[in-house]
């Protein structure tokens, strides 16, 4: 109760004589003196979000959601708006730059990676099936597909003998990762699929590979994902980011279900809430990078 | 009876648990009913390696349902969960017609299960938000449900993308939950 008064007090009171009076002292304004007071990436980054959203001032609180090409006209009209001497504090307009570019970023990526998960598979569309092939071709190089719809499809973890009834939930974004990742480390891939593969620590490449989607897209809309992209990307960061994080998921969580052993397929929920909880917390370091 | 002892009575009386059993082919609606059923988001869902499980306060009942993955290469994992079932509920997807007699065979076999034995069933008719759905009607007759005599049944339309028809087909259920044939 007494943190909660605190908290309320501190944010509408306090932070602003506090603020008013440093800037007496050092002439510079908040923005400045966390841009020279913390090194770049999520912790700077984490920073300017917090005094951006908080500020009194309107053009402040709009800069952390605009487009790629307005950053630089809101570096501007944030410079003007806190009257900020950039003549002595060179490094400040780049340094705030970066930050707007992240911040804002963040969001469109969401956005970007919802519309490709609310883009239900369709098999009707022959860019959709032409994809699906190729994640067939890219892991069973030496086999080829009898059929469109065939068992065969088990092999490479899917349910039945259609695909088109797994993506569910995750549309499109599901088979763009499983994509990007026999793409880009194809052999890894291959590796993981022979491991899904053994007789008792088995499990469905394809499923898992879906049900991981699901796990890397509620870690971002929840905002779980923002220390590793401040981290990441010094600027704004473009789908395959989210592509790469999937393939670290995945990559790791078949080395965590090897480790762990379980009894069968069917403990899965209980060790992908373990290897969930795992993930949550190497996240919430502000130095975090997760990368294969 | 003093109002006291009322109050103490009904402060005692735990709700009676029940154990249902949800089951169907892959992409029959399984989560997506449990989820609704607990009042959670459906639009997220992935096909289930293992099993869910959730408890839900209905009528005076905790029912505690198993949702259990319907994938060919998990179904003989099936019967581990049959153990002290009060009611098996059984999904089917009423516009996968393609599949109809790969469904009514899985069915068949569960009412064959000696540990399944006179347990009430629940037939859910899903999808019908589909064009293409099957009425329940049809999928009764296909499915040769009038010839089951060794228990009580039930065959109920719904959607679990709408949630239509799903609180009836749970009014039977807790109606029944204690006609285990013995």
């Amino acid at each position: 109760m007494l943190l909660y008064i605190w908290q309320y007090l501190y944010s509408n009171y306090f932070r602003f004589w506090l603020k008013w009076f440093l800037r007496q002292i050092d002439g510079k304004c908040e923005l400045q003196r966390i841009c020279d007071g913390s090194k770049d990436g999520a912790r700077r980054t984490h920073k300017i979000e917090y005094s951006l959203e908080h500020s009194k001032s309107k053009v402040l609180r709009c800069a952390v959601d605009i487009d790629e090409k307005e950053v630089d006209l809101y570096v501007a009209n944030i410079v003007q708006e806190k009257k900020i001497n950039v003549e002595k504090d060179k490094r400040f307009q780049i340094n705030l730059r970066i930050c707007l570019l992240q911040i804002s970023g963040y969001k469109k990526l969401f956005l970007e990676v919802e519309s490709v998960r609310k883009q239900p598979y369709d098999s009707d569309n022959p860019q959709h099936e032409q994809q699906l092939l190729e994640l067939w071709d890219l892991l069973m190089p030496h086999e080829k597909l009898k059929s469109r719809i065939t068992k065969q499809w088990g092999d490479i973890g899917f349910q039945g003998d259609d695909p088109k009834t797994d993506f569910r939930g995750m549309g499109f974004l599901g088979l763009a990762n499983l994509l990007y990742f026999s793409r880009n480390y194809t052999e890894e891939s291959r590796l993981l699929l022979s491991h899904s593969n053994h007789p008792k620590l088995g499990y469905s490449y394809a499923i898992v590979g879906i049900n991981l989607t699901e796990m890397a897209y509620s870690l971002l809309k929840s905002g779980a994902l923002k220390s590793h992209f401040y981290n990441m990307v010094p600027g704004f960061p473009e789908i395959k980011c989210f592509h790469q994080f999937f393939c670290y998921l995945l990559y790791e969580f078949d080395k965590f279900w090897l480790k762990e052993e379980p009894e069968s397929i069917m403990h899965f929920n209980q060790y992908r809430e373990k290897f969930h909880d795992q993930i949550k917390h190497l996240l919430s370091d502000p130095d975090v990078i997760l990368t294969l | 009876m003093g109002l006291l002892s009322i109050l103490r009575k009904l402060k005692s009386a735990p709700d009676q648990e029940v154990r249902i059993l949800l089951l169907g082919l892959d992409n029959a609606g399984k989560t997506t009913l449990l989820k609704q059923l607990a009042s959670e988001d459906i639009s997220h869902i992935t096909p289930t390696q293992g099993f869910n499980i959730k408890s839900v306060q209905s009528q005076g009942f905790k029912l505690n349902v198993w949702d259990i993955g319907g994938q060919r290469k998990i179904r003989p994992y099936w019967r581990n969960y049959f153990e002290n079932t009060d009611v098996l509920i059984y999904v089917i997807d009423s516009a996968d017609r393609k599949r109809f007699e790969e469904t009514g065979q899985e069915l068949a076999e569960l009412l064959d299960e000696e540990k399944l034995s006179g347990v009430p069933v629940l037939i859910f008719a899903n999808k019908q938000d589909l064009l293409t759905a099957a009425p329940a009607s049809e999928i009764a007759e296909g499915l040769n449900l009038h010839t089951i005599r060794d228990r009580v049944w039930q065959i109920q339309s719904c959607s679990a993308l709408t949630g239509e028809g799903v609180q009836d087909g749970m009014n039977w259920v807790c109606k029944n939950v204690n006609a285990k044939k013995k």
